[in-house]
């Protein structure tokens, strides 16, 4: 299987774009992230009844971040933006305990899709700035991580208000996919 | 067949749809620019693009305005038809009414109220409420639309979130436009709102009429509406008004003009100053008659409010009649309202002009056009008493022509002459009995009549004229009937001699007996029993003194006036009808009216009619015509007790009276053999009916019939019917009238299938609930035959009918011996089953037995293929049919021995 991929992103890789999906419940902090990546500064948001989508560069890759709104009635949708996916942003309130299990189920479903079998998984354990948010091996816990198989994956500790962990995993996001994982 | 065949239905094309969702999802901005391209213009074919709605939405977050613009309008197009994917857009409409570009943040909120999908609707209202508040007056003028088209989908949101107050701040802005939209929003949402919420103030007043000098034309128009509707405080107000309005009525723009003169018109009600009136007046004629050089249509609009106008304010235009004189080439509808308005503006000062012109148009080509031209003389002589002399010279000269329809049209208007001015003109009757032959009009006809009639004393032949008309009575119309009624009954009173004598009994005889219209009978009847009682009597009733009469046709009710004008300039004052007339905002249902229990009623409508006919008399000149007959209508001797002595003739009368007026009333009842009766009256308090389901004209119909054995009559007859496998369903109302005690009524209820369809194993049950207004609800079975559906194309050829047999599985076939039943007639059992839209097809000998096949369709195209097997003459039948639908088999075996029994 690694064989296959590291043709296909060898191709992929030359000029084009990765396309990047930043998945979580409503509230994770999905678009504060997005534009913390694009433009380095906290805007104030609003529920996203959507999606949003902007270009970010970082260590030479092309990152085509679609921010998809978190909320229930927009959860069927995040199925229309699956194919061509390179790698999945999964972003979880870590302060929010309470929800904890609908992200975990969320999560699986997500990884069960057909479509999304070749994509790489970032986990952003984020909020970390407030009091009580868990840290990033009890998120892996609570989202009982281990249980991932054949697919590449990483959690970070992030904080987009402070702008911490955010580049440090699309450090790793950008290596893992020079690297042709999956 | 081999297996390899399969490769033909594998194709590697993907078709359009695939191609373009994969361009769509390009990683090229110019690809996905011109997908989005090719994906409006196959929308713009008609092609449904639908499919492809995400993928489209996917390329709106976009630098470029033309792919927003175009992504746009696919939004407006296909949000109806993917109500929930269109949340998918909301966000970037949230941002795009926040982009630092104006033209995009206004373009995001006249968008997002195009998008008529509730679950966006609510995600609308905080950009809208940020748009409404925007720096830019272009984004603040879209939003203000945008809060009317959001009032039409959701009104109570609008109120809630204080949309309704932003609009009003809005006429406060310092720029016209954005004021003129808040007015446009405003009055749009006044229209569909039933309480007041744009109401015009003082302080808005003054904010009105400084935006209006600086707005657009059409923004102009929409505030001269809107103050238009406004009630000036007092006179000094109302002047003020004006005097800020009046430089519009030079605008180029004939909407601008005209909603000015409207809105003039309104505040003048108010202004007391003589003086300031007359002047207004004299400001407001010049725009008018500039209107009358543009374009005929534009004519023609101008034209259909000034006739408004002048009927309120004829001093406007009172000197510009020449302006309305017709042209050689004017438009014949220019050339008919422009004679309208001079009717309206002559005056003993124009008389002679006007006549002029109106001689001129009555030699004309244009029929209509040159019988309004005679009829307007006419109007003319009774509108202007110095003048009238003139107007009948005008006529007679016109007469002497001796064009048919002009004579005609002429005898027609000098009848209102002779009413308006009586014992003034009679000397020329001798010239109007010329034309006596060519008469072929029932009105002009009509007209002659009442002439002779009328002045009887003074034509010597008189009873010689109305006899030459007595001969054709009861092919003569209506209206002449009763004309040539009452002029024989005057011209009796006047000379009762023999001859009148004998005409009377003629024509009093054909307009009881032998006519079967009801005005013309009673009319008969009250002549026949006031002559037969008190011939005094009569005279006074029949020859009354007539009260004078005055030129109203085409004359406005006040209150509808009223209305009109204040709608100047917009398609009610063009109509001259109320707004309401023509546009339903509402959808109601429409009231059932006593008519429609009445359908076969002939009587009834003949009735109707006629009276609708006096009525209209009522409010024309014409109406002299009538007055005898009301006349005869005014009361009338108290008809005499049978007991006292009376003539021969009157118990005649009596006699027939009760004859002939009872009979025809009575509503007549479709007849045709009795129906199997359902709900017996022990079951139904009285009430029996009976029904069964036909075909006629492969039309199904329920055919009902009610039988009144209660003592009350009743009436509100409605029917329902359960779920059933046929999906049979009333296709309209139940249209039965009162039923009274002992007698019945019979109806066809239409009726539709694969309506109110039901679940479960076929059957041919069909249970019906009917009520009416007196009783409970009664609810009966009836059995829905299976060969009442069978349609009139089921018939098969012979070599479709094998294939089709062949086609169908065995597993298709179901068969059923029928041991009791004996097929005598071939004939006779052809023709029944063909009756039953079962068709013959062929015949065959097998054995001694004879094997029949038959075809037959039910809709939705399910043929039955049918076998009998049966030997001529002995019981015993077997049937054996094949149908795609073998679960109605036992319907039809059920149905099949029924019509075999038979």
């Amino acid at each position: 299987m690694g064989i296959v991929f590291t043709k296909m992103f060898s191709t992929l890789f030359g000029n084009r774009e990765a396309r990047i999906l930043v998945l979580g419940l409503d509230n994770a902090g999905k678009t504060t992230i997005l534009y913390r990546l694009q433009m380095g500064e906290v805007v104030s948001t609003i529920p996203t009844i959507g999606f949003n989508v902007e270009t970010v560069q970082y260590n030479n890759i092309k990152f085509q971040v679609w921010d998809l709104g978190g909320q229930t009635s927009i959860r069927p949708y995040w199925r229309c933006y699956f194919p061509n996916t390179q790698a999945i942003i999964y972003v979880v309130d870590s302060s929010d305990t309470d929800r904890l299990v609908i992200a975990k189920d969320e999560f699986h479903a997500i990884l069960e899709e057909e479509e999304l079998r070749g994509a790489v998984v970032l986990i952003f354990a984020n909020k970390q700035d407030l009091p009580g948010a868990l840290d990033d091996a009890a998120v892996t816990e609570a989202l009982e991580l281990h249980k991932i198989k054949n697919r590449q994956w990483a959690i970070f500790k992030t904080s987009a208000i402070k702008g911490e962990g955010l580049f440090e995993g699309l450090d790793w996001l950008s290596n893992t996919l020079k690297s042709g994982g999956g | 067949m081999s297996g390899h065949d399969s490769k033909y239905f594998s194709t590697t094309k993907k078709g359009e749809i695939p191609e373009l969702k994969e361009e769509l999802n390009s990683q090229y901005k110019d690809k996905r620019k011109d997908a989005v391209k090719k994906v409006i213009a196959a929308m713009t074919v008609g092609k449904d693009v639908s499919s492809l709605f995400t993928d489209v939405v996917n390329c709106m977050q976009t630098e470029n305005l033309e792919l927003k613009k175009l992504v746009y309008l696919y939004l407006i197009n296909y949000a109806k038809s993917q109500p929930d994917l269109a949340i998918l857009a909301v966000n970037t409409f949230v941002k795009d009414s926040q982009d630092p570009n104006p033209l995009i943040r206004a373009l995001a909120v006249r968008t997002m109220g195009c998008i008529r999908v509730d679950k966006i609707t609510e995600y609308l209202c905080d950009p809208l409420q940020r748009c409404l508040k925007d720096d830019d007056p272009y984004v603040r003028k879209t939003a203000a639309i945008c809060v009317a088209k959001l009032y039409d989908i959701n009104a109570e949101l609008v109120e809630d979130r204080g949309f309704l107050e932003s609009l009003k701040d809005l006429i406060s802005d310092n720029n016209p436009m954005v004021v003129a939209n808040a007015v446009a929003a405003l009055a749009e949402i006044q229209d569909n709102s039933n309480t007041p919420i744009f109401e015009i103030t003082s302080h808005t007043l003054s904010k009105l009429l400084t935006a209006l000098n600086e707005c657009t034309e059409w923004g102009q128009v929409f505030i001269l509406d809107a103050l238009s509707r406004y009630k000036a405080a007092d006179a000094r107000e109302a002047e003020n008004i004006v005097e800020r309005v009046t430089p519009r009525l030079q605008h180029a723009n004939c909407a601008v003009v005209l909603s000015a003169v409207k809105m003039i018109l309104q505040q003048m009600e108010l202004i007391t100053s003589t003086d300031v009136v007359r002047n207004l007046c004299k400001k407001m004629a010049p725009p008018l008659v500039t209107l009358l050089s543009a374009e005929p249509e534009i004519q023609y609009v101008a034209l259909r409010n000034i006739n408004l106008i002048v009927q309120r304010r004829p001093t406007i235009l009172a000197h510009e009649i020449k302006v309305f004189f017709c042209k050689y080439n004017d438009p014949i509808y220019v050339k008919m309202e422009k004679l309208e308005i001079m009717i309206k503006l002559a005056s003993d000062r124009n008389i002679d002009q006007v006549l002029l012109e109106f001689k001129e148009y009555a030699t004309e080509v244009d029929v209509d056009f040159v019988r309004k031209a005679v009829r307007a003389i006419g109007r003319c002589a009774i509108k202007l008493e110095r003048a009238a002399e003139r107007c009948i010279s005008v006529l007679l000269e016109l007469i002497k022509i001796k064009v048919n329809y002009v004579v005609q049209e002429a005898i027609i208007v000098i009848k209102d002459i002779f009413r308006r001015y009586p014992n003034t003109y009679e000397s020329i009757i001798a010239t109007l009995c010329e034309s006596l032959d060519t008469l072929d009009e029932p009105e002009a006809k009509a007209s002659m009549i009442w002439i002779i009639g009328e002045y009887a004393e003074r034509i010597d032949n008189a009873d010689e004229l109305l006899e030459s008309f007595l001969e054709s009575f009861p092919e003569e119309p209506a209206q002449v009937q009763l004309q040539l009624l009452t002029a024989t009954v005057k011209l009796f009173l006047k000379k009762p001699t023999e001859g009148p004598q004998q005409m009377i009994q003629v024509v009093l005889n054909n307009a009881t007996v032998e006519t079967d219209n009801p005005d013309l009978r009673d009319r008969a009847y009250i002549y026949w029993r006031l002559l037969s009682t008190d011939p005094e009597a009569a005279k006074d009733v029949v020859l009354a003194e007539k009260p004078v009469i005055t030129d109203d046709s085409n004359q406005l009710d006040p209150s509808l006036l009223d209305e009109l004008l204040a709608n100047i300039a917009t398609l009610s004052s063009v109509y001259h009808k109320p707004p309401e007339a023509f546009v339903t905002r509402v959808k109601t249902t429409a009231q059932k009216t006593e008519d429609d229990d009445y359908p076969e009623g002939g009587s009834e409508t003949g009735y109707s009619e006629s009276s609708a006919h006096a009525a209209d008399g009522g409010v024309s000149p014409t109406s002299s015509s009538n007055v005898p007959y009301s006349a005869a209508r005014q009361p009338a001797p108290a008809p005499p007790s049978p007991a006292a002595p009376v003539p021969d003739l009157l118990g005649d009368l009596i006699g027939l009276d009760n004859n002939a007026i009872v009979p025809v009333d009575q509503p007549a009842t479709p007849s045709g053999p009795p129906l199997p009766v359902v709900l017996p009256a022990s079951t139904g308090q009285g009430l029996q009916i009976s029904a069964q389901l036909t075909q006629q004209d492969g039309q199904i119909y329920y055919s009902l019939s009610f039988e009144n054995n209660s003592q009350v009559p009743l009436d509100g007859f409605m029917i329902q019917f359960n779920k059933n496998t046929f999906g049979l369903a009333a296709a309209g109302p139940l249209q039965v009238p009162q039923v009274q005690p002992g007698t019945s009524a019979r109806t066809l209820l239409p009726m539709v299938m694969f309506q109110n369809l039901s679940q479960g194993p076929p059957s041919s049950l069909l249970q019906v609930a009917v009520k009416n207004s007196q009783q409970p609800v009664w609810y009966f079975n009836d059995k829905a035959p299976l060969h009442v559906f069978f349609t009139e194309d089921g018939r098969m050829e012979r070599g479709n009918f094998l294939e089709t047999w062949r086609s169908l599985p065995d597993s298709n076939e179901v068969s059923k011996d029928f041991p009791d039943i004996v097929v005598n007639s071939v004939e006779a059992t052809l023709d029944r089953l063909a009756a039953s839209n079962m068709f013959f097809i062929a015949k065959r000998k097998h054995a001694n037995q004879d094997v029949f096949y038959f075809s037959a369709k039910l809709p939705r195209g399910i043929p039955f293929l049918i076998e009998l097997t049966t030997v001529i003459g002995t019981l015993g039948v077997k049937c054996a049919i094949k149908t795609p639908s073998p679960e109605l088999a036992p319907l039809f075996f059920e149905s099949l021995e029924n019509l075999l029994k038979v």
